[in-house]
């Protein structure tokens, strides 16, 4: 059977062949600013109601095709982004439009239920096509609104868990707690941090936002909880020729989370962090790295939680991120959102489930539309055999890029994510030259986003395949030559 | 014909119990769910397919009406027709595959969907939307929004300092804000970790959740029928508004907003009159302190109005909503409520179109049916019967609530034992309700309950209070 299916997929055209057969051969840019005249107009009238000054350009979602997204203007560009990570299997993909329009979907939307209340009949199918792609080790899954919320959530579980260790699983709440909390004291609120990562990107919230420590700006002026920070190694790109250097590395920043377990004022309930940083710059970490974190979380009795929000879901050519680094014994939860399509947290000890109903609790507790999503995006990935033809193109278009860093080795550097699918990043030279080089490749028909100070980011969808990689070469390569 | 028979032609007529609920199926469905998500807060497992207009079904097949509607999310009915038809149109489906990064790609037609829906029914002077994804999302947000405005404000102009960056990177001041919002006592605003600092609803719903240090004002505690006791309720709103001042005078840090539902759902259906809200809006603008009303339950026309607060001729600064509306997120006018530079008020998908459109669809229904004209009728005939009820319970029916708030109505039984009891009785006849507070039941029917269901609910809850006597 396996070996059918091998040779099938190398006799049939890719993924994108498939589904998209009429996705444009390249970029078509019709005018001479991207947003242009159409796209301005709209941003005009959009911005008397809503805030438009992080807008990229409109976009027309129902021209937008396989790995092409177009604007308002009717420009066609490659996609790179794909709305900041989240679109895994490419615009009008006809397998998800089927599942928009089914039955199930029909009924998810028109009487959304308030899923701890009133589950549905068909709810525990939906839990379980989830279930079923889940990182190694992972039983349960409770389910969140978006990225950040998904990471609250699991906080909480955390907290919840934490106390109810403290108190006995079972064990009531003392009158001064259930008197205290009323008035946001401890000990019913009680005193507790959660450990995140200097350059971390968690959300935007007043937890998450506490945790996210990746730019000035994602955290100005919101009140925050005094949580403390371990520093992410810094690796000397190529790995291949630093390894001593950035094994020190690793062991300078363990000896730092270790001491922040031992000395901070508070105890730390948990620790949270990315395989791969995003936001804060595409930063990487090595196996051993992750392995001494979960080594200290288990010393220090603090949870584990994984934030597989942008990395999660097939990005880096494997589903989740993280069983690359084989985290033994598995961490205690994965958060995940965005190509997923819905959003929450897996785990697997049965003692993460509060002891009482209503502490995890809120009205939708999800919302079967996302989840119905998430099952068919899972189920599509995997069947199709999505992520070996990614690992492949990731590994192409590596080398291509490897090339271009060997052409232009002042203006880009660090190119990292070999091995990791197409979730690849490299630096530009200042932080001017970066935001010429991204307004150039637009204009040029691709569109790509930014991360961390120096960073550009690749976060093409699952269905990016060589032929994608050779549209986007050279025009890269024409750019760099114009900077 | 009402509006519920031009929807539902097939509603049944009346409830249809065929087993004890929860019955065995719902019990063995949940046995099986149970072991992979948590099912202690489960009623009954439900069959959407065969839940019409007011009456849900559940994995029995008994057909309960319903009014309560997924904690009142449910704005007009199962199944509509209406919103079937929303949601099979290509633009729905172009939403549900394309799921955009709205505040970096929004597309091209959301300005006429927020339009045409959402911005349509947006409270007098705030004509500016952000989008979000749930209730506790939006109330978060609209902290932030304020936050972030009072803190430009402050710095007038001026750069963020050196300091300011490398402070906030270790969660401390200046960078990191030691501005507070104000909420109040049985105020009930989301879970997440800023919303549940101003919530103080009930204990479990905070338990073991580090929270903010952020102050607490009283809510008025009303005596019902508040026309029986204007003098003593008068008394009451006069002495929290004194304690508000009091607090915005002397609270140690500067308070960047004071959020307040119109009616406190969660926590028990607590009522305040118009003179206690417009106390609470001069008190916030007279020391600049913004006013975030939480319309998430309050709103989407189950009070008479679009929004509760209406009924007090206030105008906040910000508007929160969810639930009925299906799409969350907030109103404002001051375009410094959306931070002085992009990227402050900002995250992966800002909303969702497939949501706003359900909105728009929903909005469109509630005026083209004038669906709050018949709430308001309904409810009129709805409170003067359960008065009725209540001459007849004087014991075991409290301080019912809620006269001329449309289907707001609300009433206490003598404890939570009680309380959970009657529920349970109800629903054995075939009438879904909830509770809040401690000791509350609460009405949450849809804006599509008419005169008919009407007389079976009060009968119900008239036959379950018999039982109980």
């Amino acid at each position: 059977m396996s070996f059918l299916f091998v040779v099938n997929l190398k006799l049939m055209s890719t993924y994108a062949d498939r589904y998209f057969p009429d996705e444009p051969t390249g970029p078509k840019v019709v005018t001479e600013t991207i947003p242009g005249p159409k796209g301005k107009e709209v941003i005009k009238s959009l911005s008397d109601v809503f805030d438009t000054r992080c807008v990229f350009f409109p976009t027309d979602y129902e021209k937008s095709y396989g790995n092409y997204i177009v604007d308002a203007d009717n420009n066609v560009l490659l996609d790179t982004y794909c709305q900041v990570a989240s679109i895994g299997l490419g615009y009008n993909n006809p397998n998800l439009i089927k599942v928009a329009k089914s039955d199930k979907m029909i009924r998810a939307l028109t009487d959304r239920p308030a899923l701890s209340n009133f589950p549905g009949l068909d709810y525990e199918e939906m839990q379980r096509d989830i279930l079923k792609y889940a990182p190694k080790g992972q039983k349960y899954v409770w389910n969140g609104l978006s990225g950040a919320d998904a990471n609250e959530l699991a906080l909480k579980a955390v907290f919840f868990n934490y106390q109810s260790t403290k108190r006995g699983y079972d064990s009531p709440f003392t009158e001064e707690e259930e008197r205290s909390c009323m008035e946001n004291l401890p000990p019913g609120n009680p005193e507790l941090a959660v450990l995140s990562f200097k350059r971390a990107f968690h959300g935007r919230l007043f937890a998450t936002a506490s945790l996210t420590r990746s730019k000035p700006l994602h955290k100005m002026d919101m009140p925050s909880f005094h949580w403390p920070t371990g520093e992410f190694p810094a690796y000397k790109y190529p790995l291949e020729e630093n390894e001593d250097q950035n094994k020190k590395e690793d062991a300078r920043c363990l000896a730092i989370v270790e001491d922040r377990f031992k000395n901070w004022h508070c105890p730390i309930a948990a620790l949270i962090i990315e395989p791969i940083q995003s936001e804060g710059g595409d930063n990487h970490a090595d196996a051993a790295f992750f392995q001494g974190l979960r080594d200290i979380t288990l010393k220090y009795g603090a949870k584990l939680i994984i934030d597989e929000v942008q990395t999660g879901c097939g990005g880096t050519g494997i589903m989740w991120d993280h069983e690359r680094y084989n985290i033994t014994p598995p961490p205690d939860l994965v958060t995940f959102s965005k190509k997923m399509q819905s959003s929450g947290y897996f785990f697997h000890d049965p003692e993460l489930i509060p002891n009482l109903p209503y502490r995890q609790f809120n009205t939708w507790s999800g919302d079967p539309k996302n989840i119905l999503m998430c099952g068919a995006i899972m189920k599509e990935i995997n069947e199709k055999g999505l992520l070996p033809s990614l690992r492949e193109t990731g590994l192409y278009f590596y080398g291509k890029l490897e090339e271009l860093q060997n052409e232009y080795p002042k203006l880009i550097s660090n190119l990292r994510g070999k091995g990791k699918g197409c979730f690849m990043a490299f630096d530009i030279s200042s932080p001017e030259k970066r935001a010429k080089f991204l307004a150039e490749m637009r204009i040029n028909g691709v569109n790509i986003g930014d991360c961390g100070s120096l960073g550009v980011r690749l976060r093409p969808g699952l269905t990016f395949n060589k032929k994608h990689v050779d549209v986007f070469i050279p025009i890269m390569k024409t750019v760099l030559s114009s900077l | 014909m009402g509006v519920s028979e031009d929807y539902f032609p097939d509603e049944p007529k009346r409830p249809d119990m065929k087993t004890k609920c929860p019955g065995p199926a719902t019990i063995a469905k949940l046995e099986e769910l149970s072991k992979v998500f948590d099912t202690k807060a489960a009623f009954f497992v439900t069959d959407f397919y065969n839940s019409l207009g007011n009456y849900i079904c559940d994995a029995d097949g008994n057909k309960m009406l319903d009014a309560y509607c997924q904690i009142s999310s449910i704005a007009l009915g199962y199944n509509n027709p209406e919103l079937l038809k929303a949601t099979r149109t290509r633009e729905m489906a172009v939403a549900l595959t394309n799921r955009p990064a709205l505040a970096c790609f929004p597309s091209t037609d959301y300005y006429e969907i927020l339009k045409d829906g959402l911005l349509s029914v947006a409270p007098e002077g705030l004509d500016r939307v952000c989008t979000a994804h749930t209730g506790s999302d939006a109330n978060e947000m609209a902290f932030k929004a304020a936050f972030l405005y009072q803190a430009t404000k402050k710095r007038a102009g001026k750069p963020f300092t050196e300091e300011d960056k490398t402070s906030v990177m270790n969660n401390q001041t200046p960078g990191a804000s030691d501005m507070v919002i104000l909420s109040f006592t049985e105020g009930f605003h989301g879970r997440l970790f800023g919303s549940l600092s101003a919530t103080h609803s009930k204990p479990i719903h905070k338990l073991d959740i580090p929270a903010f240090q952020w102050p607490v004002a009283p809510f008025p505690t009303l005596k019902y029928p508040l026309e029986g006791f204007e003098k003593e309720n008068r008394a009451e709103e006069e002495r929290c508004l004194k304690d508000l001042e009091s607090i915005l005078t002397t609270f140690p840090h500067q308070i960047a907003a004071a959020i307040i539902e119109p009616v406190q759902s969660e926590g028990g259906d607590n009522h305040a009159s118009p003179f206690f809200f417009q106390g609470v809006r001069s008190l916030t603008k007279k020391y600049g302190v913004l006013l975030i009303v939480d319309e998430v339950q309050c709103g989407g026309g189950g009070s008479g109005k679009m929004w509760l607060h209406q009924h007090y001729g206030i105008s906040p600064d910000i508007m929160t909503f969810s639930k009925k509306m299906q799409n969350a997120g907030f109103f404002y006018h001051d375009p410094l409520l959306a931070g002085d530079r992009p990227y402050r008020q900002f995250n992966t998908w800002c909303g969702d179109p497939s949501k706003a459109l359900i909105a728009k669809a929903i909005i469109h229904e509630i005026k083209d049916k004038h669906l709050l004209n018949e709430v308001n009728k309904t409810a009129a005939y709805l409170y003067a019967k359960m008065e009725n009820v209540r001459q007849k319970h004087l014991k075991l029916m409290l301080n019912l609530r809620g006269k001329d708030r449309g289907f707001f109505v609300a009433f206490d039984l003598p404890t939570v034992e009680l309380r959970d009891k009657f529920l349970y009785t109800c629903r054995q006849k075939g009438v879904n309700m909830g509770g809040c507070g401690d000791k509350g039941v609460r009405l949450r029917p849809t804006l599509v309950f008419q005169p008919k269901h009407v007389d079976i609910l009060v009968k119900t809850i008239d036959e379950a209070f018999d039982q109980l006597d």
